[in-house]
């Protein structure tokens, strides 16, 4: 008896494995309560605006503090947020902002020019680590920054320069709670993620509630914000939100399925289900567009780290050498690759900016189509020979081989580095594949030098100058060769004086032909191979009203409810 | 033959069983119908295919053959037969037991994986990893065990107090995270083969010390007998007294326990594997096979991702039936 029993127990158990992979939604409450549920990848790091660097700190206080001018992600423009309106004068060498009378902080002192003055001291103090200052500064200069009265700023530069308006936008944050911490230098420990979530004095949307770690973030509805609907109701019409946190993609999904998240950002083999389960799971699915980032394959040209007992190591010549990269670039299979990592939901890259960028994109390049035949005959003939059968050599003899590495835990850059090393090896070329922990792979990427080829991927903006910490020779995520202290190459001379030359028009179609040319100087020297962009998709409950998702961020959050 | 008649039928099948997949080991550029690291790079996932019978004039082609999968819908990743095209097995053809005429139009017999690999082929080579592994492993713990278990054991005192307390320590140590941290520290760049002893040699340096232990016991035991002491008071020397009494009468239990022993190694190596720090892509072995299987998406729409747990599953349970037989009949211990 007592066997049939466990052979009972297990035939139930099995059944409830199978069918809680589509249970029928739970009741939730949500839509009752108002309060709208997205899954975060991990823990935040900080809760200081002013030192944030990573993406989930980033989501945990975009909701808390707000910045002068916000971009409209559908008109990708500035448009007003704490300066109600701002003026361009002297040739587009002054700008004066005129800050809104009734915003509050959340203790209940009013928001000032004061606050933006401190916000940029801060921003500016080499005591404080921050990734702003790189956007903020105009020729080496840090921007002259006045308040004439309390409720005006002006921002006076040495020359005009175009991308002001999409890098003031910084989140500004209280001198009369945070102003002693930067005078005395004790800034950088202020408001880490051990703050009670009364202490952080924000004036954004939403005020934090809760924070369990490893759990959830919790945040309810400022009632003092100061935006308004069409018809003077009150904003944000959610009265609060939930950030879970799941560090497993499929436990986010899972969730996502049971009713427990209202949003959620689908990976594309998750992208079909939802389709088909639409009506079933109440919920609708739609593309975002074209991800803004890019993913490419990064090529070490920084001879301090070739250089081993007063020799050169070959690979300096083959990753500098134009043949040799070109052929690489030709042995890359996007088509492939979209096939089998995205399930076809992406375009090859062809431009560093992303074609989402619709004035900044250059469409007129011409792909590196995949010919494995061509690329074997183009390393020929630049005298990369096979020394035997599948193993081939440089001009010098010596065999090719080099080390491949990405960030651990990310299953499709694994998948893309297997098919280019699968491609290469058909070359003769022989690659080490090794994902490294994401801290390690910075320290070798900024420190240490110590790699040959990385797949890594960048986030995109709208303002093309703000990657000019990428693009810049001497920038310090000029990835293939950092911190340079004069050009290496005339191509990297040309485009730094094309990034000077581009920030002083002020019109973004004149501006565009220099970025243009930036991306077609890339393309031709390949410093890197890009790969393919990813076409976003974003689910949510179909309870959920003014729900608008673009690739560049939701539009209009304010407005977002679920349906009464 | 008559003694294989006499096997219980679950030895036979076990020892078929095992045979089956240590000639996968053994020849298996011959055995795998296709290069195990090709990508075919338009049928990821494809299920396994069909066979069909020729008839007619096709003959001449061969007995069977499969119609090519194409890639309908490649968002859901469904598969249909292209039926007009047929693509051919043919047995000992090109070098293989069995392959279709072209290798660019595969026969997926269990279908494909994630990069489109035909996983048939990759299991077949997978067993060289996965097969070997024990065996090997074994032989290294197992020599190591039995020299210094019947050292210590005959020689005694504070030798053997020594030697087994150092015993217990490596028999304390956790040993599967013992293990993880031994596998990280394995360098990148090393060949499979290279990385594969690597990993076969901290397998057995754990695990020696729990089979000296015993082994150490029973010759402790043995030594008092009165055979051994026969031995001794006729003037046989130590290394002869070792030799010639000692080892003989402790190897019986050593046979046994190894073949139940060679199931944990094949089962470390898998669990490695599956974790990303034991046998590398593009090289295969059972573990790393089965770590697509750690998905329930994959799962769910690809059930076949879940074969090389079954040929894991298989390996060890035949290993087993095998040592308990054994046992059953060498170990004096165990009345039948």
């Amino acid at each position: 008896m007592v066997k049939i029993r466990s052979r009972l127990c297990v035939v139930v158990l099995a059944t409830a494995a199978f069918t809680a992979c589509r249970v029928n939604r739970i009741q939730n409450d949500h839509s009752i309560a108002q309060t709208l549920y997205q899954g975060m990848g991990s823990d935040p790091g900080t809760f200081n605006p002013i030192l944030v660097t990573d993406a989930s700190s980033g989501m945990a206080i975009e909701d808390l503090f707000e910045g002068l001018v916000k971009i409209n992600p559908k008109t990708t423009l500035p448009e007003p947020d704490l300066a109600q309106s701002w003026d361009i004068s002297n040739g587009g060498r002054t700008i004066t902002f005129h800050l809104r009378h009734d915003v509050r902080w959340s203790d209940g002192v009013g928001f000032s020019a004061r606050d933006v003055l401190f916000t940029m001291r801060a921003i500016y103090d080499p005591r404080v680590p921050n990734s702003m200052i790189s956007s903020l500064t105009v020729d080496g200069r840090p921007l002259e920054v006045e308040a004439p009265d309390d409720y005006t700023v002006v921002v006076k530069l040495p020359r005009p320069f175009a991308p002001l308006l999409y890098a003031i936008g910084v989140p500004i944050v209280p001198e009369h709670v945070l102003g002693k911490a930067l005078a005395t230098g004790q800034f950088n420990r202020t408001w880490g993620i051990d703050t009670r979530p009364d202490d952080l004095i924000c004036l954004g949307p939403y005020r934090m509630q809760r924070y369990v770690p490893g759990q959830l973030l919790a945040f309810k509805r400022n009632p003092d914000y100061w935006m308004r609907d069409e018809r003077g109701g009150r904003l944000p019409r959610l009265k609060g939100q939930v950030l879970m946190i799941a560090t497993d993609r499929n436990a986010m999904y899972l969730r996502f399925i049971s009713g427990l998240l209202d949003v959620y950002r689908p990976r594309a083999e998750e992208v079909w289900e939802l389709q088909q389960k639409q009506g079933e799971l109440h919920i609708k699915l739609q593309p975002t567009g074209v991800d803004t980032g890019s993913r490419f394959f990064a090529f070490n040209r920084n001879p301090r780290h070739y250089i081993h007992n007063g020799k050169m190591d070959p690979k300096y010549k083959w990753f500098t050498d134009i043949n040799f990269m070109r052929a690489l670039a030709h042995a890359l299979d996007k088509r492939g690759i979209i096939n089998l990592c995205y399930r076809g939901l992406a375009v090859p890259a062809i431009a560093d900016i992303s074609p989402a960028d619709r004035i900044f994109h250059n469409p007129n390049l011409k792909d590196y189509e995949y010919d494995l035949k061509l690329a074997a005959r183009i390393l020929d003939e630049a005298g990369y020979r096979l020394l035997r059968p599948g193993v081939r050599g440089d001009p010098e003899g010596h065999p090719i081989v080099f080390e491949l590495t990405t960030p651990t835990g990310n299953p499709t850059a694994d998948q893309i580095c297997a098919i280019y090393k699968q491609d290469l090896a058909a070359l003769g070329i022989k690659v080490n594949y090794r994902p490294l922990e994401f801290i390690s792979l910075v320290k070798k990427l900024d420190s240490t030098f110590d790699w040959d080829c990385v797949l890594i991927g960048f986030t995109g903006t709208i303002e093309p100058n703000n990657a000019a910490n990428f693009l810049r020779s001497s920038g310090n995520l000029h990835i293939w060769n950092p911190r340079e202290p004069h050009p290496a190459t005339p191509w990297e001379a040309e485009i730094d004086r094309l990034l000077d030359a581009g920030t002083r028009v002020m019109d973004p179609y004149q501006r565009a032909p220099y970025y243009w040319r930036i991306q077609q100087i890339l393309h031709d020297q390949l410093p890197i191979i890009e790969t393919v962009r990813e076409i976003g998709y974003v689910a949510y409950r179909d309870s959920l009203e003014n729900f608008d998702e673009t690739t560049w961020g939701v539009y209009k959050p304010e407005w977002i409810q679920f349906r009464h | 033959m008559a003694e294989w008649r006499t096997l219980p039928w679950i030895v036979r099948g076990s020892s078929l069983c095992l045979l089956v997949f240590y000639a996968f080991a053994v020849a298996s550029p011959w055995i795998a119908p296709y290069d195990p690291v090709r990508q075919y790079r338009d049928q990821p996932d494809c299920p396994p295919m069909a066979l069909h019978w020729t008839s007619g004039s096709e003959r001449q082609h061969g007995w069977l053959f499969a119609y090519p999968m194409k890639m309908v819908n490649p968002l859901a990743r469904t598969f249909v037969e292209d039926h007009s095209r047929k693509t051919y097995i043919r047995f000992f053809y090109r070098g293989h037991l069995f392959t279709t005429e072209s290798p660019d139009l595969p026969w997926f017999m269990f279908g494909s994986e994630g990069l489109g690999r035909d996983l048939f082929s990759r299991i077949v080579y997978g067993a060289r990893v996965s097969m070997f592994i024990g065996v090997v492993g074994v032989l290294i713990s197992f020599s190591l065990g039995l020299a210094v278990g019947t050292f210590s054991g005959y020689v005694g005192g504070t030798v053997d107090n020594l030697i087994m307390r150092w015993c217990e320590i490596e028999m304390s140590l956790p040993q599967f995270y013992f293990l993880l941290a031994l596998a990280a520290v394995i360098p990148s760049g090393l060949s499979t083969t290279v990385t594969f002893f690597l990993i076969v040699a901290i397998m057995a340096f754990i695990s020696w010390a729990g089979f000296a232990r015993v082994i150490r016991g029973m010759a402790a035991a043995v030594r008092t007998t009165p055979f051994v002491e026969a031995g001794r008071a006729l003037g046989a020397s130590r290394i002869r007294q070792l030799r010639r009494h000692i080892v003989p009468s402790v190897l019986g239990f050593a046979a046994v326990n190894a073949s139940l022993a060679i199931p944990g190694y094949i089962i470390g190596e898998s669990s490695l594997s599956l974790l990303g720090l034991g046998i590398q892509e593009p090289a295969a072995s059972w573990g790393n096979l089965l770590s697509q299987a750690m998905d329930p998406q994959n799962v769910l729409h690809y059930p076949w991702v879940l074969i090389p747990g079954i040929f894991i599953a298989l390996a060890v349970m035949s290993f087993n039936f095998i040592g308990d037989y054994l046992r059953d009949r060498l170990d004096p211990a165990v009345i039948r």
